[in-house]
């Protein structure tokens, strides 16, 4: 399919240096031109939900990283590092409405199967397109009283919606 | 001597290359495997029987993108809301029966664009109606090494993946149908993200409806603001449609105003609704 769209590019640049050519060269000349101009949508992510590095406590509490990349730890937890919101850009045609669609929680598993989990919140929940714009994804992890030790991973889903 | 000068000339060229090339590389944009870029950015087959998806790849990285058909429904919020399998009521489920598309899965790598290819066939005696799914496009993260070395003793540390995409309608419409609009409501909102203009947008008919919103001050030539691709679904009746507003837009909108509803221009831009209201 690619192939057929580069042969297509190359044929409309032929295409259009011949007709050039004979419209230098006659009086009157008509030729029709076409072409399909879609609409497009691009999304970028452009920084990841970062919660840094965080010691556990004999108490249980949460760690809230604002959609803005503020963090707050509370109770007795430490946090070390910096925390950063999830970074999204999205560009398509200018006056476009979009919504974002995220996930509202997600859950965080270790190496051992131990388990956390974390809500998720939208710096926007509709965008109208004015070029440049972008959102981000804060949250806020639940830490369990001696949350077991290791690398959390988890997935969650960011889509921007056209209707 | 002359050989030397153009040996050293030859040098001087390579290193300014190389550097150069250096410059550009620093100078491109750090963006994450899997960004992406689709279009059209809706799809409707009004006798058609099928069309073309352009996916491209506009990350750095050579990435692996899923496509698959899904179902939403739209809420009285104005927000897209996923429908599971079991949920979905018969006109969904017919939908995603008479919409094939291909490929499913594509790897591409950076600025290489494919064809998603989409057909319907609609089976025999096909009730008239719109049917809709949505088209979903996402990347698959790469898989991340769980052993991560430079954590800290007696602490943890986390890793999330965003899994992110772009959803566009796929629409197709079943023997003559109808649609009227109509706006009411109009009211200022304020939020911690800034003011936005809110109304409710109703639909009668057998379709959905689409188009732009346009607001005029009486007597200005231009719109204060125009909003495209606003839809109401045929399984709502009634929607909110929130608008955020720019500061400067939002000092603005007071007293007066006319708010109207567009057809898109590709479909003839005639206007659906018109309401003229007054803001406090």
């Amino acid at each position: 399919m690619s192939k057929f769209i580069k042969a297509a590019l190359a044929s409309s640049v032929l295409a259009a240096s011949v007709m050039g050519a004979t419209a230098a060269h006659a009086d009157t000349a008509s030729a029709d031109a076409s072409a399909n101009i879609l609409q497009q949508v691009s999304v970028t992510n452009t920084a990841d939900l970062d919660f840094a590095t965080i010691v556990s406590a004999p108490t249980g509490s949460t760690v809230v990283v604002s959609s803005a990349g503020a963090v707050t730890c509370n109770g007795d937890l430490v946090c070390s590092g910096t925390a950063t919101a999830a970074g999204f850009s999205v560009s398509g045609t200018t006056g476009e409405t979009v919504d974002v669609d995220v996930d509202a929680s997600v859950t965080l598993t270790n190496a051992d199967g131990d388990t956390m989990s974390a809500s998720l919140s939208p710096s926007v929940s509709t965008i109208l397109l004015a070029g440049g714009d972008s959102f981000t994804v804060g949250g806020t992890l639940s830490v369990g009283a001696d949350q077991a030790d290791g690398a959390y991973s988890g997935s969650f889903d960011v889509d921007v919606d056209y209707q | 001597m002359t050989f030397k000068a153009l040996k050293n000339l030859s040098k001087t060229c390579v290193a300014f290359g190389a550097v150069l090339s250096a410059m550009t590389w620093s100078v491109a944009p750090a963006l994450a495997a899997g960004d992406l870029l689709v279009a059209p950015t809706r799809i409707v087959l009004d006798g058609q029987r099928g069309t073309e998806v352009i996916l491209n790849n506009i990350g750095a990285e050579t990435a692996t993108y899923r496509i698959s058909l899904e179902l939403r429904r739209m809420t009285a919020q104005g927000r897209l809301e996923d429908v599971s399998e079991e949920d979905a009521n018969e006109l969904e489920k017919a939908a995603k029966a008479m919409i094939r598309y291909a490929p499913r899965r594509v790897t591409l790598p950076p600025n290489q664009p494919q064809a998603i290819r989409l057909g319907v066939r609609p089976p025999q005696g096909l009730a008239d109606g719109e049917y809709r799914a949505h088209l979903l496009f996402r990347a698959i993260p790469k898989a991340r090494s769980v052993t991560d070395t430079s954590r800290p003793a007696g602490g943890f540390t986390i890793a999330l993946t965003p899994i992110y995409g772009v959803t566009i309608p796929v629409i197709i419409r079943q023997g003559n149908l109808k649609a009227t609009a109509g706006i009411a409501n109009g009211r200022m909102e304020e939020n911690q993200n800034g003011q936005s203009f809110a109304f409710d947008l109703s639909r009668t008919g057998t379709r959905s409806t689409y188009g732009e919103i346009r607001i005029t001050k009486p007597g200005a030539d231009d719109p204060l603001l125009v909003a495209r691709g606003i839809a109401v679904y045929p399984e709502i009746g009634q929607r909110k449609v929130s608008l955020p507003l720019p500061a400067e837009i939002a000092k603005q909108m007071n007293g007066p105003i006319s708010v109207e509803y567009y057809e898109p221009n590709n479909v003839g831009g005639g206007l659906i609704a018109k309401t003229d209201m007054v803001l406090k």
